[in-house]
């Protein structure tokens, strides 16, 4: 278990820093497409959030669903970039060649742009889900314990 | 369509492994029947891909249609393709065997433990697959990573020898990719078939000298040839039963796959280097593996030990046959090295079912079953004629392949090394059977246990197989000869 901060300033702060830290992560997630960025770079940013959250305010394991369900994540993120290399192949490409990504009316650019984005945001989802579970289990054994016997 | 086998036969065990965690959510007891399902994937798209190999040629496969060397590629030839028909079936045996004999306080992390020899498998398909130096670290690390956790998992002893294998790993990855570093600083590339064309300009290269050193010792490391070896005997036996026969089959043998790569494929055999072969650097390394591992192996009490170090010998065979610079010496190399991953297995199989079965652990004890389980007694005296090397088993044509190579480059020491790493061989079972039908009253438990089913087919199969790569090891032998030869040779 992980006990909210007991400074007022860190939890002050936290409430303005960590909505801000989030847009950054999804904006440099998003903008990976155009520019430097991505979904590792945008997954580390949300996951820090995350965890600034846990440290500020504190996880009570019995309480939260989300700390059982969130060290299960990287699987969810695993099977976006799963089916999107998936549908590629259907469409008679090889593994992620976005040109070929099977989804019906859609110009080869667009397809290109989707395919791209949904990888990212698969990538985006473990390496946050990763971050995050690094710190429970580095800090709290029993959330580990009780989510995989619960 | 048969293009796609080589990246399927990939994704599938990775994406079962991370997406096992969510799909297990509820139901904790849907691990096994999941990864025993991707595995036979495994087996029947290994066998399609083989198929699709020998009819048409390899298959270079391009991550996302960008072509190498910028690219990722995967090269699927005749080498890669035959060893991952092996993989897969011992790792589908290797499953099956793992179900009852897993430990039993695993709990909520049986799913993990599932996820790891996925993960595990994965890796060494990426290992015998990648087309590049960097992406052959990657999934050297992967592998690796996952048999740290899959060493210790059992907790005890174990975590012991978990740590002592972690840090020598890491100390050999990262050797490995400080010798990629040099090659890349060299020749501007990572493909292996790009850097083949750029490095004979380069072989006075310090850098090219430095790394292929590197290279060499961090992939040592990996596959415990011989100075390097001393993680491999302590993992193997306090790991856990279900586990040593998967690493003990397949972690080693394709490591040396990844170092067969690298100094054919990429360096090129006749390669020399400031007036040194490094074929005949290798090759002499594999004599002295060959020799010593026998000799430990004589001296271990504890039987798990004794087939580890068995194995190490048994690399330092397969050295021996593939550093002699000509296709007999390769071709029996390779042969015997799917041999040894068979042989392996058997071994560890057995040694799995003495240990969870009836709880024997050393030689000493092995009176204790006498004659009283004809499976394992069985098991013992064919794989003891696999690994001595007596026909009608693999075992015997690989290493007459080998010794042939040996003579046809008249290398007389490397001869004479496979011959007394036999001798050596024959006296380690020789005392495992000398112990087994010494007259001793045998355990009253014995007569009433009986091998859970899933123990004798993989025992079986493998032990088995042994017999029948003997028997077909002329086509085999024949087809390497013909398809799974490096161009350089």
């Amino acid at each position: 278990m992980i006990r909210p901060h007991d400074s007022i300033i860190v939890q002050s702060l936290g409430r303005f820093l960590i909505p801000v830290t989030q847009m950054f992560g999804l904006y440099v997630l998003f903008f990976g497409q155009y520019g430097p960025g991505g979904g590792f770079v945008g997954g580390v940013i949300l996951g820090t959030s995350m965890i600034f959250s846990v440290l500020a305010f504190g996880h009570d394991a019995s309480r939260s669903q989300l700390a059982k369900k969130v060290l299960h994540g990287d699987g969810v993120g695993m099977l976006i970039y799963a089916g999107v290399g998936g549908l590629c192949m259907i469409g008679g490409g090889e593994f992620l060649n976005f040109a070929d990504f099977e989804i019906p009316g859609l110009e080869t650019a667009s397809r290109r742009s989707l395919g791209i984005v949904l990888t990212q945001l698969g990538v985006a989802v473990d390496v946050a889900v990763t971050a995050v579970s690094i710190v429970f289990s580095l800090s709290a054994e029993e959330i580990i314990e009780d989510s995989l016997n619960g | 369509m048969n293009e796609h086998l080589p990246a399927v036969l990939f994704l599938l065990p990775l994406f079962a492994a991370i997406a096992m965690p969510v799909v297990c959510l509820k139901h904790r007891e849907w691990s096994r029947p999941i990864s025993l399902t991707v595995l036979s994937a495994m087996v029947v798209v290994s066998v399609l891909n083989l198929n699709s190999v020998i009819r048409y040629g390899e298959v270079r496969y391009a991550f996302s249609g960008w072509a190498p060397p910028l690219g990722i590629e995967w090269v699927a030839d005749g080498l890669a393709s035959v060893v991952l028909v092996a993989l897969s079936v011992l790792g589908l045996l290797a499953l099956v065997f793992a179900g009852p004999t897993a430990p039993r306080d695993l709990g909520g992390r049986v799913v993990h433990f599932y996820v790891l020899i996925l993960l595990l498998i994965a890796a060494l398909t990426g290992i015998a697959f990648a087309g590049d130096l960097f992406n052959l670290f990657v999934f050297l690390e992967v592998a690796a990573i996952a048999s740290y956790g899959l060493v210790g998992v059992a907790g005890g002893k174990a975590l012991f020898a978990a740590f002592r294998y972690l840090l020598l790993g890491t100390l050999g990855a990262s050797l490995y990719l400080l010798g990629v570093s040099y090659f890349y600083a060299a020749s501007g590339t990572l493909n292996m078939a790009d850097m083949a064309e750029q490095l004979p300009h380069l072989l006075t290269s310090k850098a090219v000298v430095g790394g292929l050193l590197f290279m060499f010792i961090g992939l040592g490391i990996k596959m415990a040839l011989v100075p390097f070896h001393v993680w491999l005997p302590d993992a193997y036996t306090h790991a856990p039963e279900s586990i040593s026969p998967i690493l003990a089959a397949l972690v080693t043998k394709v490591a040396l796959l990844g170092w067969i790569r690298i100094i054919y494929w990429v360096l090129g055999a006749k390669v020399i280097i400031y007036d040194i072969p490094v074929l005949l650097l290798v090759g002499v390394l594999g004599t002295l593996a060959a020799v010593i591992g026998a000799v430990l192996a004589l001296m271990a009490r504890n039987i798990k030990t004794m087939f580890a170090y068995g194995g190490i010998s048994h690399i330092g065979i397969i050295l021996i046959g593939v550093t002699q610079g000509n296709k007999t010496g390769f071709a029996g190399g390779v042969f015997y090295l799917l041999n040894d991953a068979v042989m392996q297995g058997a071994l560890f199989f057995l040694a799995g079912a003495l240990v969870f079965q009836y709880g024997v652990r050393t030689v000493q004890d092995l009176g204790q079953i006498g004659k009283r389980v004809p499976w394992l007694t069985g098991a013992l005296i064919v794989i003891a004629l696999g690994m001595v090397g007596l026909p009608p088993t693999g075992g015997f044509f690989g290493k007459w392949y080998i010794i042939l190579g040996a003579l046809e480059a008249h290398n007389y020491v490397a001869v004479a090394a496979v011959l007394l790493s036999t001798l050596l061989t024959l006296a380690y079972f020789v005392k495992l059977f000398e112990a087994m039908f010494r007259q001793r009253p045998p355990r009253s438990d014995i007569l009433q246990s009986e091998l859970p089913l899933s123990c004798k087919l993989s025992l079986g199969v493998t032990t088995a197989s042994i017999v029948m790569l003997g028997l077909f090891s002329d086509p085999i032998v024949q087809w390497i000869l013909n398809q799974a030869l490096p161009p350089t040779l």
